[in-house]
């Protein structure tokens, strides 16, 4: 009898883990396409262009030629298109508080991020991505001096910002041409 | 006389070329997602020896490719099969140019495949009836997502000089028209893009076969209709209106009755006092046509002597001139002597 028990206990768990969501382990997307996809297409889509327009009116000539330290975060893996948003999402978060970057451009990456994890109903490992978004929200936009004046100086940590914009965009493109078969 | 090294070496002559924009430049189509040409440009650029390696960033090694496309045994391009293609991957080019025995390296900027797909032109384009004077055209694509692309309608009636043009992106393959004219015959061309959702390209795909609606007998009555409005505007009005003008000039000319109608002389007047002087003598009433008693009666009938007037000079002596006065006047000097009561005319004679 205890090794009926013991092969059951061993099978489950196997099955379980087998079982569990192959996409990632803080979504929680289900059987929620057609919502992700509608979500995407009418809200998601138009912020992620905008943002893309936004991040191309910074200078970028010292962005030429940059190896990037965190290479995981530029990858759409095949298969694991939910997991790769929820990494790039969550990295994107970071740059919020980075005072050498624009701060509409801030927000509005952010904003982008945010609306990326609800949609896909992901939570970040490290980042209390809530508290973040919260800010988001309440935040005032910057006048517009400063604002052209942020515009005309290129720095490494736009350089990445602008590298995780690209690819959550790619990425997004890419998840929508499996989703919508 | 030309002297030895001024003369440029071919490789820089490239370079030149290439920070100027008109080198060779690597530009790369994805056909429907089915294969892939990345070209440089033909035998008019610069004859030279063109190798061209491609790598997946962190993915893949550098790989030569596989096909080259030529013109005339200079390589103007490369053809990737599908196999050789993976989208939503940064992908990137060299391209080598050699000549006289140097090389020249030319980087592409980094690309991702999903934007550079152009997809095949729609096909099996159908026109159907619906009610309230409606059109529905409704096609078919070859691309395999359908859900990514969106469309652009052009068309056109037998009476528009201009096409019209819209972009959508249709919930499926489908474009309605509100109104149409039985009268008219419609013609109908449809493209195809990948849209923002899919991926970010400005590629469209060709113009497909077009479709045409309409009253079948007016198209051809149209073609004859055409050529006969055009005979008639730009032959048979113009010959027309340049006869009538020539005969309206002729006219003119020749009849001076319809001249003088048309151009009334303006009057001479010195004409008209010619005969004043020549028959008249200058004798203005009987040119004028005045009676003779009117004139005789302006005639004076009295006779005048003419009265010489003239004013006697003072005399040196003062001698009182008048008549019946005691008392001679007293005169102080400076002071105006008192008028005379004896007018120095008195010795005139008037005649009366």
């Amino acid at each position: 009898m205890s090794h009926a028990f013991f092969r059951s206990i061993f099978r489950v768990l196997p099955l379980l883990l087998a079982l569990s969501p192959v996409n990632s382990s803080g979504c929680a997307m289900g059987n929620r396409t057609a919502e992700i996809r509608v979500k995407y297409e009418n809200i998601l889509s138009h912020d992620i262009d905008e943002l893309v327009n936004m991040s191309a009116e910074y200078r970028d000539r010292c962005c030429k030629n940059k190896k990037h330290e965190n290479s995981k975060v530029f990858f759409c893996n095949d298969t694991q298109e939910v997991g790769s948003l929820q990494t790039m999402a969550c990295s994107m978060l970071r740059f919020f508080q980075k005072q050498k970057i624009g701060r509409e451009l801030r927000r509005k990456a952010a904003l982008v991020s945010c609306g990326t994890l609800q949609v896909l109903q992901c939570r970040c490992e490290r980042l209390r991505k809530e508290k973040v978004c919260m800010q988001v929200n309440t935040y005032h936009r910057e006048d517009t001096e400063t604002g052209e004046q942020s515009k005309k100086k290129c720095n490494q940590e736009f350089c990445e910002l602008k590298e995780n914009i690209s690819s959550l965009r790619s990425c997004w493109n890419k998840f929508e041409k499996i989703i919508s078969r | 006389m030309a002297v030895p090294g001024t003369f440029l070496p071919p490789v820089l002559i490239l370079l030149l070329l290439l920070l100027c924009g008109l080198g060779p430049w690597v530009e790369c189509v994805f056909f429907n997602e089915e294969y892939m040409t990345c070209r440089w440009g033909s035998r008019e650029t610069l004859a030279a020896n063109y190798s061209l390696y491609y790598w997946y960033e962190n993915r893949s090694p550098v790989v030569e490719c596989k096909h080259y496309l030529q013109d005339q045994d200079i390589n103007i391009g490369c053809h990737f099969n599908r196999s050789e293609t993976v989208q939503f991957q940064p992908f990137r080019v060299l391209l080598n140019a050699s000549l006289g025995g140097r090389t020249l390296e030319v980087h592409s900027k980094r690309m991702e495949l999903q934007d550079l797909v152009k997809p095949e032109a729609p096909v099996n384009l159908t026109v159907r009836n619906m009610s309230g004077n409606q059109l529905q055209l409704t096609w078919s694509s070859p691309y395999s997502k359908a859900h990514c692309l969106e469309h652009s309608v052009k068309y056109k009636s037998n009476k528009d000089t201009s096409w019209t043009v819209g972009e959508h992106r249709a919930n499926g393959d489908i474009f309605s028209l509100p109104s149409v004219d039985y009268e008219k015959f419609y013609t109908f061309y449809v493209r195809s893009k990948i849209n923002g959702y899919c991926g970010s390209t400005q590629l469209w795909s060709e113009w497909s076969v077009p479709v045409v609606w309409g009253n079948n007998s007016t198209s051809k009555g149209t073609a004859e209709e055409q050529l006969r409005w055009f005979w008639i505007h730009t032959v048979l009005i113009p010959i027309a209106s340049c006869l009538l003008l020539m005969v309206l000039v002729i006219l003119l000319v020749r009849m001076e009755r319809v001249w003088v109608i048309l151009m009334p002389r303006i009057p001479n007047p010195i004409k008209n006092f010619d005969e004043l002087f020549s028959t008249h003598n200058g004798n203005f009433q009987e040119w004028a046509g005045v009676p003779k008693d009117v004139v005789e009666s302006f005639k004076p009938n009295y006779s005048e002597n003419i009265c010489y007037v003239s004013e006697l000079p003072p005399k040196d002596s003062y001698e009182p001139l008048w008549e019946g006065s005691n008392h001679p006047p007293s005169v102080t000097p400076g002071s105006p002597a008192a008028p005379r009561e004896h007018s120095p005319y008195k010795n005139s004679y008037l005649g009366v």
